[in-house]
């Protein structure tokens, strides 16, 4: 599969948890593009989509933002994960294991015959 | 949690927008800068490095739109802006606006008027705790109507033999007495109640208790509320304290609480004895052993668990049982039940009719407002038109425009619903005052509680939603391009009957309706005041007065009034007196039945008759007519009962023959005729004229002491009858310092409550009537005026052309009554059918009154003309010239 992938519904919200939990606080533009490169730049991400989920997701109280000054001293909004967020990425995660451990149940015989 | 949470943000991020706009546009700012750095990093050209960063954001503007929605709640925020938007149109059709919220407040108002009738009557439960497990239990006979009360055996044994029940308790309707206290003795009404009765009923007191088990026969009362406040100061002490009821000491254990005044919620009780004790107060008080009396009303209270089918099967069982036990009583009696406090059964469907009749006539009034108010929507829309095609063009989509529209009628509708509920405010307390001609007090009290407020606002609400939906959808659709030009874009090409046209006709129809009730209501009212009542109503004063609950014997009784009689007599300006013991059109009265000693005993034999006790000159102080024989003389116990019959009985009973001497036989009493009068009212002024058999009250008060509500002695007077009130009064407190006098007042008074019902009838339809009327015609010339100003041009061409103004006025004019006609055309038989509804509130008319159906549509008619007039001169006032150089 080479061409690149859009995002899937809801598996935007737990890869910004995971990849702010992994990398701490991160502004939008490098929380995309550290997405992107997570995925091996196989994901195409819409940047437009991505401020909405992010207020979605403070307005639930996972993540907080806060302004900061960025490496290149550019003001830039940061987003850092909550106590609140981690509990909720746990759960996430382990939801979303289950799923694909389930589909790679249904996959793997079809692909066997 | 989460939800809520968020919910809170996005409501706080309604307000402080701009600041969140700005936010958003630094970030999206820095987001872009960061994205073309690193596009020139990669070897961009700094022009194209921006490009692609702008192109892979998606639209800088689109971003900030997603994220504001996600910020706020988007149709919160346009719902506001709606309403801001509507109040300032609103504002500035202050004209058509205060027409449109008059017209559904005067809606909202009678149907909340109404509705708060069938709140008190039919909706409110007994002030008395858990009023859903606490049942009226009657019991009813086959082939007899429902329902009749208990006689004591048969409430003991559904008391000790029922399973279904934690408590049951008996209570009698009314018990008179003449109570201490401050101030002069006073009449007061209260009930013999079971000694369990408050922990059946669990009543609240707001001091003391109520009675206890073992205090059947104790001398002890429970007080009203108002009660204790009138007499007793709101005396906190009062519990252990002694009382004077008739005569006899009570101590007073308790007061109950404010909102009690009876169980049934119709009576207006005051205080509550043992029923063991009863006898003291009322000696005719029928005795607890007979099983064949019926005169106990008894409430039930549902053990825990119980259904009330449960419930049933368990009376129907009892009912069996009892019929085999006492077979001669109780065979063919059955139990019924319904929650306590609902409509006394036997006059539930009368009540139920009236209050159906009223609210199909104040659902048509609201229908005309309705009509009305859409009517002046459509007009509105229409002159909106150029507005909503602009917006059209600009994008906005019709479901905005038409959510737009309908934020403004529910605005109106919700305007309409206040402005209603302050008049049904007024309205109900105006209608609290109306008095029923009963001696006993009833609290027939309306008011404004919590479920007409909720009634009101849903109306208002769907009403607001109903009426703005035809102008919405209508004004929603504008035909664009003529808009934009200026010409009438709603007018669809080739339609003749808009519908607005439809609207104003179902309006006038309804008019016709509801004229037709209004009239035949109002002739009621007029026929009821020419009927001929058979006595002189003016100069004639009343007092009543109880000896029985003072304790006296009948002997005392007679010789008591009939001192009272001379003394009265003799007074200066009094023509004459009389004592009876009932009014006549008291409501009541007690009747049997008579026949011929010689006719067979069977039922088809007796003439229902009404018994009237009297005292001599008793006919010439109310002015009936003595046609025959002699009044009443010194007629004693002992001596050969006599009677002075009206015309009526002489027809009906005696098939006409001549009356004097001939001995007639009621309840196995014989009397006979001593004389011949002409015929009164009794009961009621729409009776008919009933037989009445007049008994010498010196003669018969022994032998059948009188019902509870005392004796009146009524006086003739030269002068005006209230200025003597006074120096009657003393002559009775002459005889008897602790008499308590109650119900005094002038014949024409008691008459005026007599009138009650056809009064409230002509007083509610008619109010209901006018305001249709006017509503139909404010209609008929908002359509009138519109279609003449939308063919302004037309007119002027044709005047042009030659027209006169008279041909002009005149092509108004037959538009306007075309409507008219076809409307009458339909309402008139709607009207024939429906008033036969009405049959039963009608005083000596028919339902199908020629006068009233031939008067209606000339009188309709004649009002359409008036409100066609305006606009049709108006359009034969037009200058060609001018008309034809519009826009």
């Amino acid at each position: 599969m080479s061409e690149k992938t859009d995002v899937w519904q809801g598996t935007l919200a737990l890869m910004v948890l995971r990849t702010l939990e992994s990398m701490g606080p991160l502004h939008g533009y490098g929380l995309a593009r550290r997405i992107e490169q997570t995925s091996g730049d196989l994901l195409q991400l819409n940047y437009g989509t991505l401020y909405p989920a992010l207020l979605k997701l403070e307005q639930e109280g996972f993540i907080a933002s806060k302004w900061g000054t960025s490496e290149n001293n550019r003001r830039a909004k940061f987003y850092e994960l909550t106590k609140a967020g981690q509990r909720q990425l746990k759960r996430c995660a382990a939801d979303w294991e289950q799923t694909t451990a389930i589909l790679a149940r249904f996959l793997a015989p079809a692909e066997g015959a | 949690m989460r939800n809520l949470g968020s919910l809170w943000l996005r409501l706080r991020g309604l307000f402080g927008m701009r600041n969140a706009n700005d936010d958003i546009g630094a970030e999206l700012e820095s987001h872009v800068a960061m994205h073309t750095e690193d596009g020139i990093r990669a070897g961009l050209a700094p022009e194209e490095a921006r490009r692609q960063a702008l192109i892979r954001l998606g639209g800088a503007e689109q971003t900030r739109q997603a994220y504001r929605e996600r910020r706020t709640l988007p149709w919160l925020e346009t719902l506001l802006r709606d309403f801001a938007y509507s109040l300032r149109t609103l504002a500035k059709h202050r004209g058509a606006t205060s027409i449109a919220i008059l017209s559904i407040g005067l809606g909202i108002g009678a149907n909340a008027t109404i509705f708060s009738m069938v709140s008190r009557f039919v909706l409110r439960p007994a002030p008395m705790s858990d009023p859903t497990t606490l049942l009226a239990v009657h019991t009813t006979h086959d082939g007899d109507q429902c329902c009749n009360s208990f006689p004591y055996p048969v409430y003991a044994d559904l008391r000790d033999q029922a399973h279904s029940f934690s408590g049951v308790a008996a209570y009698n309707d009314l018990i008179p007495a003449s109570i201490g206290g401050s101030g002069e003795p006073e009449r007061v009404w209260g009930q013999a109640v079971t000694a369990n009765f408050f922990a059946v009923t669990q009543l609240p007191m707001i001091l003391g208790r109520g009675f206890a088990t073992g205090e059947e026969n104790a001398q002890e009362v429970v007080l009203g509320a108002a009660l204790w406040r009138r007499r007793f100061n709101a005396d906190p002490y009062i519990a252990g304290k002694p009382v004077t009821l008739s005569g006899h000491a009570f101590t007073v254990i308790g007061v109950v609480t404010p909102a009690f005044h009876g169980a049934d919620q119709i009576l207006y009780t005051e205080f509550w004895v043992p029923l063991g004790i009863a006898p003291l107060l009322a000696p005719n008080t029928p005795s607890q052993s007979e099983r064949q009396f019926h005169w106990l009303n008894v409430l039930a209270r549902l053990k825990p668990g119980v259904t009330p089918p449960q419930a049933k099967a368990d009376l129907a069982t009892l009912a069996g049982r009892f019929a085999l036990t006492n077979p001669a009583t109780d065979k063919g009696n059955h139990f019924v039940f319904e929650q306590a406090g609902s409509l006394p059964p036997r006059e539930r469907n009368t009540v139920l009719i009236f209050l159906a009749a009223l609210s199909v006539v104040v659902l048509l009034v609201l229908a005309i407002a309705g009509a009305n108010v859409a009517n002046l929507l459509f007009a509105q829309a229409a002159a909106r038109q150029r507005d909503m095609a602009v917006r059209l063009a600009l994008g906005a989509t019709r479901a905005r425009l038409r959510r737009q529209m309908l934020t403004e009628s529910l605005l109106l509708g919700l305007g309409g619903g206040v402005l209603g509920v302050l008049l049904s405010l007024w309205a109900t307390s105006a209608l609290s005052d109306f008095r029923l001609p009963v001696p006993v007090p009833l609290d027939i009290s309306i008011g404004i509680d919590w479920r007409v407020l909720v009634f009101s606002f849903a109306l208002s609400i769907a009403s607001g939603l109903l009426l703005g939906l035809a102008p919405a959808w209508a004004a929603s659709r504008p035909l664009l391009a003529n808009a934009l030009k200026g010409e009438d874009a709603l007018a669809r090409p080739g339609r003749r009957f808009t519908l607005r046209n439809l609207l104003v006709v179902a309006q006038i129809a309804m008019s016709v309706v509801l004229l037709c009730v209004t009239g035949l209501f109002l002739r009621s009212l007029q026929s009821a005041s020419t009927i001929d009542i058979g006595f002189r109503t003016d100069n004639l004063l009343m007092m009543s007065f109880d000896p029985s609950v003072h304790g006296y014997t009948p002997e005392r009784s007679v010789n008591f009034m009939n001192q009272l009689q001379l003394r009265v007599a003799a007074l200066p300006g009094v023509l004459s007196a009389s004592v009876a013991d009932v009014a006549p059109l008291s409501g009541y009265g007690r009747a049997d039945g008579f026949r011929i000693p010689g006719s067979p005993d069977v039922d088809s034999s007796y003439v229902n008759t009404i018994l009237v006790m009297v005292t001599p000159r008793y006919f010439d102080t109310l002015g009936i007519h003595r046609i025959a024989g002699s009044d009443f003389g010194s007629e004693t116990a002992n001596s050969t009962r006599v009677a002075i019959v009206n015309q009526a009985f002489v027809q009906q009973v005696l098939g006409g023959r001549n009356p004097i001497g001939v001995q007639v036989n009621g309840a196995g009493v014989l009397y006979r005729i001593i004389g011949v009068v002409g015929n009164a009212k009794s009961r009621t002024l729409g009776e008919e004229t009933l037989p009445v058999l007049y008994r010498s009250l010196q003669q018969t008060i022994a032998s059948d002491p009188s019902s509870m509500v005392g004796y009146t002695i009524l006086v003739r007077t030269a002068a005006s009858p209230n200025s003597l009130a006074q120096a009657v009064g003393s002559q009775i407190y002459a005889l008897d310092r602790s008499m308590a006098i109650y119900n005094q007042q002038t014949m024409q008074e008691h008459i005026q409550a007599a009138y009650f019902l056809p009064h409230l009838a002509a007083s509610l339809f008619g109010t209901f009537g006018f305001i249709g009327l006017v509503l139909a015609g404010v209609g008929l010339y908002g359509v009138m005026s519109y279609a003449v100003s939308r063919r302004t041009r037309e007119i002027g061409i044709r005047m042009a052309l030659g027209a006169q103004p008279g041909t002009v006025e005149r092509l108004v004019l037959r538009q306007g009554l075309m409507l008219t006609l076809i409307a009458v055309v339909l309402g008139w038989p709607a009207a024939w059918v429906l008033s036969k509804l009405a049959a039963t509130f009608l005083y000596g008319i028919q339902p199908h009154d020629a006068l009233t159906f031939a008067i209606v549509p000339p009188f309709l008619i004649a009002v359409a003309l008036v409100a066609c007039w305006i606009p049709a001169r108006r359009a034969a006032s037009i200058d060609p010239m001018q008309a034809l150089r519009t826009e």
